[in-house]
């Protein structure tokens, strides 16, 4: 609590892509863990180190993004001063013929001027664990780094595109490739970064005059050879999406005790936007195994080993194995589903049957009818 | 400021002392419903979907509870620069300073803060009831009818009309007489504590009221009879719908099974008319490989690893391997341990019920803990219990801390709930 740090949350990645998921919306934006948006663990991470300054900055498609985080209210982020700063991409006469790569990092320099703190912390929105940035700062400020960068080695696979980090005996980064053939090391990127606040300026505003227009951790990190850029590891458990298949299986990472109790048990709570949905009614005959379940649903259906988003309905004699079920969608009567991802609003009609598998989940796009 | 057309006052104060060890910590309006709610979230949620901004809360029994539960009214998105939610407890002043001692006596008290808001017409409310109402609809109703009051009822079955405050109308729905209680009812209209008045009118009549000594400032019992005397115009309004007065242990029980039961009466799915609440900020609930969840209202942040049947949970339960929970209603974070059976019982914030106790409806057996206000074989347990493991307790009974000390046979340890 109390760092002297403000936030900024990059909301995509240009090396990311979940394909349906994240056609209509931000990689931030994407539902994740039956009521949460990617987003959302993030924000929380930093809320609950006592950051009250946020800035969001996404690329595209950042409608359901705003929606989602709208004022900050869920995250105690509407303030006088502004708690929340969205910052869209600025597209201007000058430079909406750069083929829409909008240089947002005018934007950014702005929001960095415009508040004292000493530190930000720079985040990418493709990881999720539940923790507060004290740690990592103070030790950022004992090292006396330049740059310092969180990771962990929970894996010797991370999947695709993951950024391994080679460092020395005294934690400095010598070495960096993404994705590569034979890991030397299994030290992995967390895409969280802190940096004073005044180099972050400079750094930016040279971009800038360089005519770079990409802003980037991975473009922080490359400084190791002008820069101290140390690593600091994180030792609590983390889920990283960075694909389909990652997505998949990190959902069904919290079908498991142990793992949900590290990621929700704690004291530190992981806000989201409010819906007030209705609670879930189970009816006569449904059978629920071994599935998490959002508020709002209506259940008398067989759900096994699967998430379900708020306000979803499975109807009688419907099968769902091994699914993620995101919000609003109906399924009918007869439907049987497994290894299935469905997108918001989808409608699935009686008798259908659709079945995927585990390394390659079907994925329905967001208001399918089938 | 713009004058109000209308603003509600919620008379949120009572005990409820029929509710026995549920409201013993906190005001009836505060005492959890239906999974994700609190009673008090059907009037402000009818209020908001009304269009109604400005809302008036009247607290005295146990307050904290209901202000923190209310704070500035943001869940109802009652947090307005113009009107929003307003807690209104009794106060001293340099002439006076009073309990509020009865509905119109507390509405008296409060006469500067309507002046203030500068109402047309002002809706009284009870804090104790479950139903979704479109007030706006019966504001029409009153305006057209050009009306002083404007009651709403509601259609009761006659073989029932006696337990209620009945309304005799002509057959312009004009009230011409209204009865508490008849032993031979000649109406089966019952009053459903939702009042519209004209302000000026209602103004009159609670200063009057209050120069009454012998009056017990009542809306029912004397503001009602006596406008009905001074022939002033009272409208019913009927209501068709669920209504429900959750006033006892029974009647708050079933009222609770009605969202299983009959889920289309009340309907919370319906999107057109939210029941808004306070977020608990949890996770999703999860119901584990080999539990069993039946006919039966889940939230979020709670974990399932036994079986639930027929049972309305409001949010962060745990009902542990082999625990069995039956036609029962858990309030938030309560833990039933491994081997544990509730049968028709409704336990408090928190308790934890030890392993393998068994409890209600179905243990046979008389009980020092037998209340007379537990009925229909419903057992309750108070709030922030350990029940000691294996101990049996039969229906009817009211599990509470006693007076002498924290633990007693049935009861290992209490502790603290927020």
């Amino acid at each position: 609590m109390f760092i002297n740090a403000m936030g900024l949350i990059l909301a995509d990645h240009r090396k990311i892509n979940l394909g349906d998921l994240s056609r209509p919306r931000a990689l931030a934006a994407i539902p994740f863990g039956g009521r949460y948006r990617i987003i959302d663990f993030m924000l929380s991470n930093m809320v609950n180190s006592g950051i009250s300054q946020i800035g969001v900055i996404a690329l595209s498609k950042y409608k359901s993004l705003m929606d989602h985080v709208g004022t900050g209210s869920s995250w105690d982020l509407d303030r006088k001063q502004p708690g929340l700063n969205l910052l869209p991409p600025y597209i201007n006469t000058a430079n909406v013929d750069r083929g829409g790569e909008a240089d947002d990092l005018n934007g950014l320099l702005d929001f960095f001027r415009a508040y004292p703190h000493k530190y930000v912390i720079v985040a990418d929105s493709n990881v999720i664990f539940n923790a507060t940035f004290d740690e990592f700062v103070s030790k950022h400020e004992e090292s006396g780094a330049d740059i310092s960068v969180m990771y962990n080695r929970d894996s010797t696979r991370y999947g695709s595109p993951s950024m391994i980090l080679n460092l020395d005996r005294r934690g400095y980064l010598r070495d960096m490739m993404m994705d590569p053939p034979k890991p030397s090391a299994t030290r992995c990127s967390l895409g969280i970064a802190v940096l004073d606040r005044e180099l972050l300026i400079d750094l930016v505003s040279e971009s800038i005059a360089r005519g770079d227009r990409d802003f980037s951790i991975d473009g922080l990190m490359k400084l190791y050879k002008q820069y101290r850029v140390r690593g600091i590891e994180y030792k609590g458990k983390v889920l990283r999406i960075n694909s389909i298949p990652t997505y998949f299986a990190s959902t069904m990472q919290l079908l498991d005790d142990a793992f949900r109790n590290e990621l929700f048990g704690s004291d530190l709570p992981v806000y989201t936007k409010v819906k007030d949905e209705a609670p879930t009614l189970y009816g006569e005959g449904n059978t629920v195994s071994n599935s998490v379940i959002s508020d709002g649903c209506l259940i008398t259906g067989e759900v096994t080993d699967s998430m379900l988003f708020r306000g979803v309905t499975i109807s009688k004699h419907a099968i769902v194995r091994s699914c993620i079920i995101m919000q609003d969608v109906f399924v009918s009567e007869g439907v049987e589903l497994e290894n299935v991802i469905l997108d918001k609003n989808c409608v699935i009609r009686p008798g259908i049957k659709l079945v995927g598998q585990q390394d390659y989940p079907v994925v329905i796009g967001k208001g399918a009818i089938v | 400021m713009a004058r109000n057309e209308i603003i509600a006052m919620i008379l949120a104060g009572g005990q409820g002392s029929r509710l026995g060890v549920l409201t013993k910590h906190l005001a009836k309006p505060a005492v959890p419903f239906g999974s994700r709610y609190r009673i008090i979230d059907f009037p402000l949620s009818n209020c908001i979907n009304s269009g109604i901004e400005t809302v008036g809360v009247l607290t005295q029994y146990q307050p904290l509870a209901l202000n923190t539960y209310i704070g500035n009214g943001h869940p109802w998105d009652l947090d307005r620069n113009k009107g929003g939610a307003f807690i209104l407890p009794p106060y001293q002043s340099s002439e006076r300073s009073d309990w509020y001692t009865g509905t119109a006596n507390a509405i008296f008290q409060n006469i500067e803060f309507i002046e203030n808001c500068d109402p047309k017409h002002v809706l009284i409310l009870s804090g104790d009831h479950i139903y979704k109402m479109n007030y706006a609809k019966m504001l029409r109703t009153h305006i057209r009818e050009a009306a002083d009051a404007t009651i709403a009822v509601f259609e009761v079955p006659w073989e029932e009309a006696s337990r209620f405050g009945l309304m005799n109308t002509d057959e312009n729905d004009l009230v011409i007489d209204f009865e508490e209680k008849p032993a031979k009812p000649k109406s089966n209209l019952a009053s459903m504590g939702v009042y519209i008045f004209t302000w000026d009118v209602l103004r009159r009549y609670l200063v009057e009221d209050e120069r009454n000594l012998k009056s017990n400032h009542d809306f029912g019992k004397n503001i009602i009879p006596r406008m009905l005397q001074d022939q002033a115009k009272l409208t019913a309004y009927r209501f068709c719908g669920y209504w429900k007065d959750v006033g006892t242990i029974s009647s708050l029980w079933e009222s609770n099974m009605d969202i299983l039961d009959r889920p289309e009466e009340l309907n919370f799915r319906d999107r057109d008319w939210r029941i808004y609440s306070k977020n608990p900020v949890k996770p999703a609930h999860y119901i584990a490989k080999n539990a069993s969840v039946i006919n039966s209202a889940l939230t979020d942040g709670c974990s399932i690893y036994g079986t639930v049947e027929h049972s309305v949970l409001s949010n962060s339960v745990t009902v542990e391997k082999g625990a069995i929970v039956k036609d029962s209603i858990l309030m938030p974070g309560v833990t039933v341990q491994e081997g544990a059976l509730l049968d028709k019982c409704i336990v408090g914030f928190e308790t934890i019920i030890g392993r393998n106790v068994k409890a209600g409806a179905s243990v046979k057996g008389k009980s020092r803990f037998t209340s007379p206000y537990c009925q229909d074989q419903i057992t309750v347990f108070e709030r922030g219990l350990k029940v000691r493991d294996k101990v049996e307790i039969p229906g009817n009974c009211m599990v509470e801390i006693g007076d002498d000390g924290e633990s007693n046979e049935l009861i290992e340890y209490t502790f603290r709930v927020r």
